[in-house]
């Protein structure tokens, strides 16, 4: 009887009744097979040879189809030389099919099969993915579709029947993923520098913004984008550019309209999507049937879904369909029926500047956004409007800052952007009336410098459970504090948005909540289990952005023998060092660190090594945990080593009058690090011996696109100023001044 | 900035016409390109030229392009793909509309390249056309059918007037008076008869007063009562798709004006950018 409680609370009563009458004899009788083998592979996709991942041959996965009633099998096989497991998103069922290693099932080992078995009691447009570290970025992502039988009440003419394609969209790049991860956690700028956006002061400059960088810096933020990985290709079902010419064997003439489901399968991409042949028609979202809505163009968050319909107005062209990264850097097109291709312009590059000036706006010195009273929810201002230049013009805009609409994009420009307060379901979703209401806040936090991404400033492994019960009815209230949007996925279950339209808010399972929104969903728990509830950017995920809804007196999942061990490696995602280093090869000595870092603790050591003992030697090591959700202060303890016959200037007191046991000493520290106005790091610590250090220092500051400079003082009376071009991401050129062993000039090399 | 870009273009340009060599694995081709002038020829070489990848050389006289590029880092459909999205047309690429309509207008080469919509958007394209072909299509235009250029032409002087464009609803109100002249009574149904009777003089005398003058604030005046009257028009004919009756409680002189739009979202024609989305729809009519 688990099958009438999946299907009460998301049909209605009409559907019900239908439903009933065939799955007597329709239900679990038509099983659908697939076998999927999982293996590694080399692509050549962006210039280089790279690993990725392929399913029975392909990237992306192969397409699952299934029409609602089947009874879905499915035999994964790993034959890969790392455990995997796939994710049925935004599907209804058991728990212990739902594929999240560690939580509903153990990871498939490698040369091992595991078989997912499930009703489909559902339809619409879905996708598929592993759910296992990074495999999603190269390649594990798939097309899940589930048809409506043609005897559904809610079948729509005109839209059901249309000629349809599946479209996964997805992104390349040439880096390792784990890379990726690593630098992001480095606050490496090398992506920005592929992007074109590092925004430095020269930069600033230049196009008269000096001012808005320098608040920028002073309100302790980096340069920000709109994304944070930069890819080299985009793919729509595994292409960069591809042609639509017919479909089931039917040629596409004039006239004709096409339905495409898409999903988007990026790991950390938005897409604008775009069509040269007109309007864009949205007839479901997230699985779910819409109201059709009229629209010149939308933008896919990562891991939704969208139904949409475009027409092909004449004969003997082909239109193209178009998806756009949000930082606009990359693109895939589809060109739509058979003849010359009529081109969609291109979205045009962002206005930087402007969105560093309304970051600086929006952000209080405490590091707390403030919204200005605006109340924003539902992507319907998005305050990035003002880098757009197709609607807030080229030039400056001539911004009245008292008008209501300045970020409504839809009351500034003449094209239409959908919402999510647009959308509308053409049945009644109300939750069942006397169930019990538990209402959760989170607050969606984050740190852009050290990539932490949390809710209410706790990671996964840092927080319990969430308890809820079987009948209650859930409303989440969310409200993004941090400066990214993030997409967040709720696993098993689809839940309201509530949106405006009253009884007929829009079903999803997954909502964007873009910085300073606030956003309130519902639903009936109504499938017991432990269920994901996370930002799907895979980045902010395996950082810990999440958290896990879990039925109370629920039965053990068969399928977690040891439910501790599970939690264990559940928790290691985000638990997870990430490492760096850097070593500078310089005519005056050679210098460098290492840091391993996590979510609060940092382990790091500095080395500065002369070519002769006048120089000296010297290595310290801090090992200190941040704290607060800004993570400006990091107490730390330390080692401090140094050999060095005597000095250049030969000082031997400190600024206080404490003399120096520079030559030789070997002493422990305790201190603190404070991250003060415009990123300078201050630093006060206090030896074994009594004596105390204060030290101030920049690194990094971007004079251009690839220039940096940085600087240190202290009261050991040293002080250092230097450099660096960089050349590569691994590689810079630099030149300093260090008070140690004077002037130099090197190679840097970095990890 | 600019100097400095197009000294480099110069430069580019020179030392790819000194050295061709410089390109490897080089493939030789002869395409069409639609363009008119000089200026066409530096934006569509520029827009394809890559250093040491790509160099195209357009004949503004012959509309030939010798495209020179190393197949093995790309290929014809990339560069031409590039000059498309630059604004022009050759056999392979249709330029977006919107980039075409911003070249000069030395450059609006004629794009016998495109093909004309079919549906609905036919009627669209032959209301553009001169008045004199408009008549014959005008009269084999099904019942109900009528109205809709009148329709379709007050939703121009709106859009016009959300961009306070004076020039632009002058024109199309001239238009608007066309199409106002053009309705067979006769063809009409009952209903719309007799409110056609009723309001036909004060429309014709607001489209009127609109295309005389390029000052947007005396056209919102006349705006205002022919949207009102435009109004009463469309509740009582058919046509295929929802109309939305919205309402800007600050118009008029605070005393609110009307008016109707084809989409559900409020782009204020009384105010255009000023205070583009103050106002709401009131009522939907089908």
């Amino acid at each position: 009887m688990r099958l009438k409680s999946f299907i009460v609370f998301f049909k209605t009563k009409a559907i019900i009744t239908v439903f009933f009458l065939f799955s007597t004899t329709v239900f679990a009788q038509k099983v659908v097979r697939y076998d999927l083998y999982v293996k590694d592979t080399l692509v050549h996709f962006a210039g280089k040879e790279k690993r990725a991942i392929a399913v029975n041959g392909q990237i992306p996965m192969p397409t699952l189809t299934f029409t609602e009633g089947d009874t879905a099998e499915i035999h994964v096989h790993n034959q890969l030389k790392e455990e995997t497991s796939l994710h049925w998103h935004g599907l209804f069922l058991p728990n212990k099919e739902d594929g999240v290693p560690n939580l509903t099932q153990m990871p498939i080992r490698p040369n091992t099969t595991h078989i997912y078995r499930f009703p489909i009691i559902q339809n619409g447009t879905h996708w598929y993915h592993s759910h296992s570290g990074l495999q999603e970025q190269i390649g594990m992502y798939g097309n899940f579709v589930m048809l409506k039988r043609p005897n559904d009440p809610s079948f729509r003419k005109g839209i059901d029947d249309l000629p349809t394609l599946p479209i996964v969209l997805s992104e390349w790049t040439n880096l390792k993923p784990e890379n990726i991860h690593r630098m992001l956690h480095n606050a490496n700028d090398y992506p920005a520098l592929k992007k074109n956006s590092v925004q430095s002061y020269g930069e600033a400059i230049s196009a008269g913004h000096f001012k808005t960088k320098l608040l920028n810096e002073w309100k302790r933020m980096l340069a920000m984008d709109v994304s944070d990985v930069y890819y080299e290709k985009i793919f729509m079902n595994g292409k960069p550019s591809s042609e639509l010419k017919s479909i089931s064997g039917n040629e596409l003439k004039g006239g004709d309209k096409v339905r495409l489901r898409i999903s988007n399968g990026g790991a950390s991409s938005y897409f604008w999507l775009t069509y040269a042949g007109g309007k864009i028609t949205v007839v479901a979202n997230d699985g779910n049937d819409v109201e059709p809505v009229e629209v010149d163009r939308l933008i896919i968050a990562v891991s939704e879904t969208y139904d949409i319909i475009v027409n092909i107005p004449a004969d003997k062209t082909a239109y193209e369909f178009l998806a756009t990264t949000e930082d606009r850097t990359n693109s895939a097109s589809i060109y739509i029926g058979i003849g010359i291709k009529q081109l969609k312009s291109s979205l045009p590059r962002l206005k930087y500047f402007e969105g560093m000036k309304m970051m600086n706006d929006m952000m209080k010195m405490n590091g707390e956004l403030d919204d200005m009273g605006m109340a924003m929810s539902l992507n319907q201002m998005d305050m990035n409007v003002v880098m757009y230049p197709e609607i807030t013009g080229d030039a400056k805009p001539k911004q009245d800052d008292n008008d209501p609409n300045r970020y409504n994009a839809n009351a500034l420009g003449d094209i239409v952007t959908l919402n999510y307060a647009m959308l509308k379901s053409p049945t009644i979703t109300a939750l069942p009336k006397e169930a019990p209401v538990k209402e959760l806040y989170f607050k969606l936090s984050g740190n852009m410098n050290r990539y932490v991404w949390s809710l209410d400033n706790k990671v996964v492994s840092e927080a319990d459970k969430i308890l809820i019960k079987k009948g209650e009815n859930i409303r989440i209230i969310l409200y993004n504090g941090s400066m990214m949007r993030h997409p967040m996925h709720l696993h098993g279950h689809d839940f309201r948005l509530l949106n405006g339209q009253g009884q007929n808010a829009p079903l999803k399972n997954i909502v964007d909540v873009m910085p300073m929104e606030t956003d309130t969903l519902e639903f009936n728990a109504n499938i017991e289990g432990d269920w994901f509830f996370h930002c799907h950017i895979l980045y902010h995920m395996m950082s810990g952005m999440g958290r896990v809804l879990s039925y109370e007196n629920q039965m053990p999942n068969p399928l977690i023998p040891n439910p501790k061990l599970a939690q264990r490696k559940l928790f290691a995602d985000d638990r997870k060092f990430h490492f760096m280093a850097e070593n500078d090869f310089a005519t005056n000595g050679n210098d460098g660190m290492a840091m391993l870092q996590n979510t609060r603790w940092s382990i790091g050591s500095e080395w500065r090594i002369g070519h002769h003992v006048f120089h000296g030697y010297e290595i310290e090591t801090h090992i200190g945990r941040y704290i607060g959700r800004m993570q400006w202060l990091m107490p730390f303890v330390g080692f401090d080593w140094r050999y060095r016959k005597f000095g250049i200037d030969e000082q031997e007191t400190n600024l206080f009058g404490q003399s120096n046991s520079k030559d030789l000493r070997s002493l422990f520290t305790v201190g603190v690090n404070y991250t003060l106005p415009l990123l300078i790091i201050g630093q006060a610590e206090i030896y074994q011996d009594g004596n105390i250090r204060f030290q101030l220092i920049r690194e990094d500051i971007p004079i251009t696109k690839r220039l940096r400079m940085s600087f240190m003082l202290n009261t050991d009376k040293e002080y250092m100023a230097g450099f660096r071009y960089i050349v590569n991401k691994n590689m810079g050129i630099t030149s300093h001044y260090d008070s140690d062993m004077g002037f130099g000039a090197g190679i840097t090399f970095s990890y | 900035m600019k100097s400095i870009k197009l000294l480099m273009a110069m430069a580019l340009m020179l030392s790819i016409s000194t050295c061709f060599a410089e390109i490897k694995n080089a493939k030789v081709e002869t395409v069409h390109i639609y363009g008119n002038c000089s200026i066409c020829k530096k934006t569509i070489e520029s827009a394809a030229n890559v250093k040491d990848i790509v160099q195209v050389e357009w004949n503004k006289d012959t509309k030939m392009a010798i495209l020179t590029y190393d197949e093995k880092k790309t290929n014809q459909d990339e560069i031409l793909k590039r000059i498309g999205l630059a604004g022009y047309d050759s056999d392979k690429f249709l330029a977006p509309d919107n980039v075409y309509a911003k070249l000069e207008p030395c450059c609006q080469y004629e794009r016998t390249g495109k093909i004309v919509a079919k549906i609905e958007d036919v009627k669209t394209v032959i209301l553009t056309v001169e008045e004199k072909v408009v008549t014959p299509i005008l009269t084999i235009k099904i019942q109900g059918e009528q109205l809709k250029e009148v329709f379709d032409s007050y939703f121009a002087v709106k859009d016009a007037l959300v961009k306070t464009d004076g020039n632009l609803a002058a024109t199309k109100a001239a238009s608007l008076l066309n199409s106002i002249n053009a309705v067979k009574m006769e063809s009409l149904t009952k209903d719309e008869h007799a409110e056609w009777m009723k309001v036909m003089k004060d429309l014709v005398f607001d489209a009127e007063h609109i295309s005389e003058t390029k000052d947007a604030g005396h056209q919102r005046d006349h705006f205002t009562y022919l949207s009102k009257n435009m109004y009463s028009v469309m509740k009582v004919s058919k046509q295929e798709t929802p109309t939305y009756y919205q309402f800007c409680p600050m118009a008029n002189k605070g005393k609110g004006a009307n008016w109707l739009s084809k989409e559900n979202i409020v782009k204020n024609p009384y105010y255009g950018s000023k205070m583009m989305g103050c106002g709401k729809t009131v009522e939907t009519i089908n």
